[in-house]
């Protein structure tokens, strides 16, 4: 802890709000990114880009992505994956309620620390599907299927990386001139 | 944990928790829904609708790298392809002359008896779009739908054999069901002495199970499994699978045969969706709307009593 450093540790309290365009352009990148033609292993370890952007949006932007956004997201998910409607949104929906109830914890930590949040979040959504899938009479699709949700949170630092840079650099943008 | 509320300033809405509990009873409501009712078969079709645009783009950098690949293939790959080909048509030709000959004696005979014809007329022919990107389930995506008149439980084959079943209908695509996705079954016959059997995917990549055979049935290894035609869905005579094993124990009442399909099912770009049989009657025991895929497990469920 640096000494009479009176900077404040969560740094993110005061920055802007992000637009709503880049949170829509994000989750359409999003969806775009998880209905590319997946398959065979590839498909094992298809990383949820849009659970990923959701529960970055969830712990940035409470006011404007919640619960309800992912409900709906879930649904597109399940008629693209084909799979029974409601499924991802069940999902969905109780990886957003972690975040949620993370949030403040999730953003005062480090980006390692926060990878390994995101990697709870993740590994929660990942067996709560798997197990409706087995509970529908699916077989277990092996201990790859656990690939998906690692390669999730591995890619946490890229995207925050990619989606705070445009709101950062707004900021520093607007305060410079 | 201790969750600290911010005190209430401003109004927020129903706490996390509370909209928790909502979208999880909205949830488990539309699993039952579309599970146990199938009643949301137009919910799911306008939202395949919707996504449809987003899906076009998605696929474009695939289709991309495969025109480029067929662009950059070499002369002497596409010459060997091509007389490969020729070889096939003038293998059918013939084939196809026979069947030309022997529909005409069928139209006649059936003329006489005043029966009607088993066998169905030209399909559609579809292009697969992807896999389904499901890994519980063994699905293709093809790009015919409703404005192609595709129908649930059409029959879907390619040049060797039978791929599945269409299960699901969009408006521009449907979703085939392959033969080895695991229940989907299919009224089959053995060739060589006309034994009557069900193939049942079993959920594996590439293997199909032939439930409930007496262990004293004639079945060997290399044994071709073709479709009975006896459901009123697959027209006779479509390939489906090759035996690959047969394991006879005398502890059980069953042998436990393994089969491979012939049909590409993993690895073709284009199919053909055929007609459901004009004439198809519905059995006496079930009901009309059931959907046509239980119908052969039900015939085998049937058969064991």
């Amino acid at each position: 802890m640096r000494a009479a450093d009176l900077t404040p540790l969560a740094r993110d309290v005061m920055k802007l709000p992000a637009s709503v365009g880049l949170i829509f352009f994000s989750l359409v990148v999003a969806f775009l990114l998880s209905i590319l033609p997946w398959s065979g292993t590839w498909l094992l370890a298809r990383p949820d880009f849009v659970l990923l952007v959701l529960i970055f949006w969830a712990a940035h932007e409470p006011r404007s992505i919640g619960q309800g956004v992912a409900f709906a997201l879930g649904l597109l998910m399940d008629v693209s994956d084909s799979m029974l409607l409601g499924q991802h949104s069940l999902a969905y929906v109780i990886a957003i309620f972690g975040a949620q109830v993370l949030r403040v914890r999730i953003l005062s930590f480090g980006l390692a620390e926060q990878t390994l949040h995101v990697l709870v979040i993740t590994l929660v959504m990942s067996s709560m599907m798997l197990l409706l899938n087995l509970l529908l009479g699916a077989d277990f699709p092996g201990i790859a299927y656990f690939i998906s949700p690692v390669a999730t949170a591995l890619l946490w630092g890229p995207v925050n990386w990619v989606l705070y840079m445009p709101a950062v650099r707004r900021r520093r943008g607007e305060s410079g001139s | 944990m201790i969750v600290r509320e911010p005190p209430a300033f401003f109004h927020r809405g129903p706490s996390p928790l509370a909209r928790l509990t909502f979208f999880t009873i909205a949830a488990i409501a539309l699993m039952i829904a579309d599970h146990r009712f199938h009643a949301l078969e137009t919910v799911r079709l306008s939202l395949s609708v919707l996504a449809h645009p987003v899906q076009q783009v998605a696929t474009l950098p695939g289709e991309a790298f495969g025109r480029a690949g067929e662009y950059f293939a070499s002369q002497e790959r596409l010459l060997r392809e091509n007389q490969e080909l020729k070889a096939k048509v003038l293998e059918q030709s013939a084939a196809a002359q026979e069947a030309r000959l022997l529909k005409a004696e069928q139209a006649h005979l059936l003329g006489m008896t005043s029966g009607k014809s088993r066998y169905v007329e030209n399909g559609v022919i579809a292009e697969v779009l992807y896999n389904a990107r499901n890994p519980f389930m063994r699905k293709i995506v093809v790009d015919k739908g409703l404005t192609q008149s595709i129908a649930a439980g059409m029959p879907v084959i390619d040049g060797s054999g039978v791929v599945g079943q269409v299960t699901n209908v969009g408006t521009f695509s449907s979703e085939v069901t392959l033969v080895t996705e695991k229940d989907q079954s299919v009224p089959v016959m053995l060739v060589r002495n006309g034994l009557r059997a069900v193939a049942v995917g079993s959920g594996k990549d590439g293997s199909i199970d032939i439930p409930f055979m007496p262990v004293s049935a004639d079945v060997q290894n290399g044994d071709m499994f073709v479709t009975s035609g006896i459901d009123g869905t697959y027209p006779p005579g479509l390939l489906v699978a090759e035996v690959t094993s047969v394991q006879k124990n005398a502890a059980y009442v069953f042998a436990k045969i393994s089969a491979k399909p012939v049909a590409g099912v993993d690895n073709h770009r284009y199919v053909m969706v055929l007609p459901l049989p004009a004439n198809a009657v519905s059995r006496p025991d079930t009901k009309v709307e059931e959907q046509p895929r239980k119908g052969a497990r039900d015939r085998a469920r049937g058969r064991r009593q």
